[in-house]
């Protein structure tokens, strides 16, 4: 069958079902059908998963045309999603077509939901087209004789792509597929992404800077511009409106006639436990809304996640209050306005969120920002010059991660072992490991085998062999089978998953918070009042209360920085009201705080740099305004820290936030000591970073995940309730331990560059010095807390630096705990 | 840098590697050193840095050095699982320690006790000395004051300017001393004290009363 009969097919299909292709779907099937590898950008809901599915069975059809009575069983193309909640829709829209041009395809989902029994199926016989996760597939990769299944694998299409992108699932793609387009005999490689960016690195990462696939590959663009209007919900009494706080909850009477206008309202809140409280405040307050609204988040159990998107598109339901948990996958057509509560730290996911919204085509997106405190309403104002520019962040992919790349060979050495000489040159050929050097190689394989750089007689350590002929393989079974339980948590904290104690799941929590509880104490989870009874096994046992309260857990979400270009943004907003030109409504209604800020402070114009200091309670408060996101600020302030330490030696803490960052310590910091010392020069900035960050606790963190990833720190299976308690130890220890016997360790070294080129940016850092070098410094030294300092020194999430001695702060804490 | 009390009119030396020492009786009390884990983990897959088990025995030299006593006594947990290779180590330790030693065994202690016995390493379940009574769990009996370990006790400092600390520490109630955890990579427990209580913090090679 030629091309052009290929494309019948796919136009009467569409024509069946009163649709026209759209152009980038077109684009997308030729460019597939003539061999070509690429990436595809194109937003949620305008129909990317048909620009894909069909291609690929189009190929199938071309390269099969007996298939009618001839059908060879067995994997053809592999479908990933980042969220395995996105599955069922992919695999509908799969499905469709299957059936519709009677093809004898099977059509499967393999995740962490999938049945055992299903599993097992799968393990003689792969659907014709599989749908699954990062994890799911290193999972494959860690079946025996995985390169015969995957052999006839024809397409690869990675969803999401700009999700994974810049996380270790995006490396776990990078590394499967250098493997797949090995060991597949004509593979293309796909990837879709939301707009980013850095669009053309993203196709770099996904294909491999160099590699033959690259050169022989399209970016697609579907460019479907999209009206969005954005709109702030402005509070009526600004006098009473907090200079603190992120529920947001003073505005809740303004929502509620939003919500009435229209036929279903998304409210997208940050965190999981905003999500909770904003529900459970809602039902209070509006009773009358009971059934017609509904939660949605990560942690709710899957039925109930279903029911709800199902629900939103029968429009059974008025509003939901939801997470990122549905920033993605389909369309929900009923949905006419999106709230975004809380600053969105993102102008890429504000689109997205905003695209959520009026999907018939032609209708304009609406958004309404709601702040959670007055400052914010400088972001609202901001984000919509950022909306009109298409002002989109940077995914920043990570590089040298030795930590993945050591799960991954463990991975290979479960399955069929590998051979080093045959894979070295597949890892050099990936973007995150095209910097990695022999000697690092050789480091990787000795710690694999020797679980150090040198055999000693008394070591008993056991992980991957080497057999007679080269080939590195895992014999024992303990641990081909505790690293297929670790592949899949390279995301995430230790969860328990929370049950009733009659038995019934509801969902998963954050074993943090379940240890902050005691018999009897009642929180809120799901949308329900729950009194936790006790723990067992890996359970968290439950039963419904009636009493109320105000706990509720909190999980560990990613704080996003603003991009340099928002950062900028906000920037000269909030310049505009030093000036009193230009000013939006939002700044209009911001200048009761500004007066505020005023009495014993300023309002910095372009030209300004702002430091405050006053003493409270809590200690010696330091404030420094650069506006210039939370990245850079937090880097800023490690940096600075440093260089007041080496002037005498100090103890503090630090807090930051898009506009600035405080240092806080029990004596007071010399402001003109700072100055007179020129401490926010250039010069030797990036060797007083790193020597910063080993008085501070970033990397600690960082190593959390690495000692995870790589295998060193056990987190056991708790939905299958395995423990491995004996092998249990805190990251923290094995952080400890690293530090003060084998600092050398390319691991322990990993999060100390990860934290370096990932959190702090240095060379915007650098940027934002240069421009600070311009700006006139004022220092004010003020009574009490100002509204700009507000958010900053009331946040308690903080990093603490030192370069004291303990004993000496001991001493001088002791003081204070006695009298 | 170590720190004397009097206990029932006996002399203890608490060390900042986490022993105390009992004068009147040229005593020298452990707990909780988990030899053994470093190899338990690293035979598992798990490659924790190998000096580590180095470091506890120097670590148990410099402290019978120190004290010269004439009696060892650990408070359980001597071992953190079964028989490996760190055994071997320790065996030539107690071979080359004048010390006599005994163990009171802990719930990580299921090494067969035969196997002390050969070193000639005496186990009890729990020994009364005078008025003093050594365990591994925590164990209060009327007329007995109580030393043991198990716990691996720490405690918080909170400062001026938010700061906070976390140290490991010996423990002391009124019939109770618990020590803290000798071993490196031993990890630790954060215990909240009531008023009466008195702890000890170990800090940068000393003990300082809090």
């Amino acid at each position: 069958m030629n091309r052009q009969q290929l494309f019948e097919i796919a136009n009467s299909w569409f024509q069946n079902q009163g649709w026209k292709p759209h152009a980038f779907q077109k684009e997308t099937w030729t460019a597939f059908l003539h061999g070509k590898h690429g990436l595809l950008n194109a937003p949620t809901g305008s129909g990317k998963t048909y620009a894909l599915w069909f291609p690929i069975v189009l190929n199938y059809i071309k390269n099969n045309p007996n298939y009618p009575t001839k059908h060879r069983k067995g994997l053809k193309a592999v479908w990933i999603t980042p969220l395995r909640a996105l599955s069922q829709e992919i695999k509908q829209s799969a499905e469709r077509i299957v059936e519709d041009l009677e093809l004898p395809m099977t059509v499967g989902i393999r995740t962490g939901d999938t049945s055992t029994t299903e599993r097992a199926r799968q393990r003689n016989l792969l659907p014709d087209l599989l749908i699954t996760t990062p994890e799911s597939l290193q999972l494959l990769l860690a079946s025996k004789d995985y390169a015969n299944k995957f052999k006839k694998c024809s397409a690869i299409v990675v969803d999401e792509w700009h999700e994974l992108l810049g996380t270790k699932r995006g490396i776990q793609m990078e590394l499967a597929l250098s493997r797949l387009k090995t060991v597949c005999s004509h593979l293309r490689i796909w990837g879709i992404s939301a707009t980013i960016g850095n669009l053309e690195q993203a196709r770099e990462v996904l294909l491999g800077p160099t590699s033959s696939e690259m050169k022989n590959s399209v970016l697609v663009k579907a460019n479907l511009k999209k009206k969005i209007k954005v709109s702030s919900i402005i509070p009526k009494h600004m006098e009473t409106f907090p200079w603190r706080g992120h529920l947001g909850l003073h505005l809740l009477d303004d929502v509620i006639p939003i919500i009435k206008k229209s036929k279903t309202t998304l409210l997208f809140t940050n965190t999981r436990s905003q999500c909770e409280i904003w529900f459970q405040k809602i039902l209070e307050r509006y009773p009358e809304f009971a059934g017609e609204m509904a939660m949605h988040h990560g942690s709710v159990n899957k039925e109930t996640r279903i029911w709800v998107e199902n629900a939103i598109r029968n429009e059974s339901l008025k509003a939901v209050v939801c997470t990122s948990s549905l920033d993605l996958g389909v369309d929900f057509a009923p949905v006419e306005t999106v709230i975004q509560i809380g600053g969105p730290k993102g102008v890429a996911r504000f689109l997205q969120r905003a695209g959520r919204s009026g999907h018939q085509p032609g209708k304009t997106s609406v958004i309404y920002f709601l702040p959670t405190h007055a400052i914010e309403l400088i972001e609202a104002s901001a984000l919509q010059v950022a909306v009109k520019e298409n002002a989109v962040e940077d995914r920043l992919p990570y590089l040298n991660s030795y930590d993945v790349l050591l799960q991954y060979l463990t991975t290979l050495a479960v399955s069929d072992g590998f051979y080093p000489h045959e894979i070295y040159p597949e890892i050099n050929g990936t973007f995150c490991y095209q910097g990695i050097t022999e000697e690092e190689w050789q480091w990787l394989l000795n710690f694999l085998v020797m679980g150090s750089q040198s055999l000693k007689s008394y070591d008993e350590y056991k992980k991957v062999e080497v057999a007679s002929d080269g080939k590195f393989e895992v014999n024992n079974k303990g641990i081909a089978m505790r690293h297929r339980f670790q592949i899949g948590t390279i995301v995430g904290d230790a969860s328990l998953s929370v049950h009733y104690q009659k038995g019934g799941y509801i969902g998963s929590i954050e074993e943090y918070f379940v240890s902050k509880l005691n018999p009897g104490d009642v929180f809120v989870f799901a949308g329900r009042n729950l009194e936790f009874i006790r723990i067992r096994g890996m359970k968290v046992q439950v039963r419904n209360s009636t009493k109320r309260t105000n706990k509720v857990p909190a999980w560990a979400g990613g704080r996003l920085s603003f991009s340099s270009q928002m950062s900028e943004l906000l920037r000269l907003e909030l310049y505009k009201a030093s000036t009193a030109q230009n000013q939006s409504k939002e700044l209009i209604a911001l200048e009761h705080i500004f007066d505020k800020q005023r009495e014993e402070s300023i309002v910095p114009s372009p030209d300004e740099f702002l430091i405050e200091t006053f003493k409270s309670r809590d200690g010696y408060h330091h404030i420094f305004y650069p506006f210039e996101g939370r990245a850079v600020h937090e880097a800023m302030s490690s940096l600075l820290s440093y260089r007041i330490g080496l002037l005498s030696p100090i103890t503090c803490s630090l807090a930051f936030n898009d506009y600035g960052f405080e240092m806080l310590s029990d004596k007071s910091i010399d402001i003109q000591a700072v100055l007179d010392n020129n401490l926010f020069s250039t010069d030797y900035m990036l060797s007083d970073l790193q020597k910063s960050l080993n008085s501070n606790e970033m990397a600690r963190r960082k190593f959390r995940d690495i000692a995870v990833i790589s295998g060193m720190v056990f987190t056991g299976y708790p939905e299958k309730g395995i423990k491995m308690k004996h092998l249990q130890s805190s990251s923290q220890l094995l952080f400890d331990v690293f530090r003060d016997y084998e600092p050398e360790n390319l691991l322990f070294q990993q999060a100390f560059t990860e934290t370096f080129e990932h959190q702090l940016e240095e060379g915007r850092l650098r940027i934002a010095l240069e421009r600070i070098a311009t700006q006139e410094i004022v220092w004010r030294p003020c009574q009490k807390a100002t509204p700009f300092s507000f958010p900053l020194i009331t946040d308690r999430l903080r990093e603490k630096l030192s370069n004291e001695k303990l004993a000496d702060r001991i001493k001088r804490m002791t003081k204070i705990l006695m009298k | 840098m170590t720190y004397d009390l009097s206990i029932a009119r006996h002399t203890f030396s608490l060390h900042p590697h986490g022993g105390i020492f009992w004068k009147e009786k040229s005593l020298l009390l452990i707990s909780d050193v988990h030899l053994g884990k470093v190899g338990h983990f690293r035979k598992f897959g798990a490659a924790v840095p190998r000096k580590v088990v180095h470091k506890n025995f120097i670590l148990l030299d410099e402290l019978i050095a120190h004290f010269q006593p004439f009696h060892i006594c650990f408070l359980g947990d001597l071992f953190h699982s079964s028989l490996n290779k760190e055994w071997d180590l320790f065996e030539n330790w107690v071979e080359k320690t004048a010390s006599k030693i005994t163990l009171v065994a802990g719930n990580h202690d299921i090494i067969a006790p035969e196997k002390f016995q050969d070193l000639g390493i005496e186990i009890f379940e729990a020994l009364a000395l005078n008025d003093f009574l050594l365990t591994h769990h925590p164990d209060v009996r009327d007329g007995f004051f109580n030393f043991c370990g198990h716990i691996h006790p720490a405690v918080r400092l909170r400062g001026f300017g938010r700061q906070r600390l976390k140290l490991p520490c010996f423990f002391k109630t009124k019939n109770q001393m618990i020590l803290p955890a000798f071993g490196e990579f031993t990890g630790n427990h954060t215990l909240t004290p009531k008023k009466e209580d008195e702890i000890f913090v170990v800090v940068d090679n000393e003990v300082v009363k809090i």
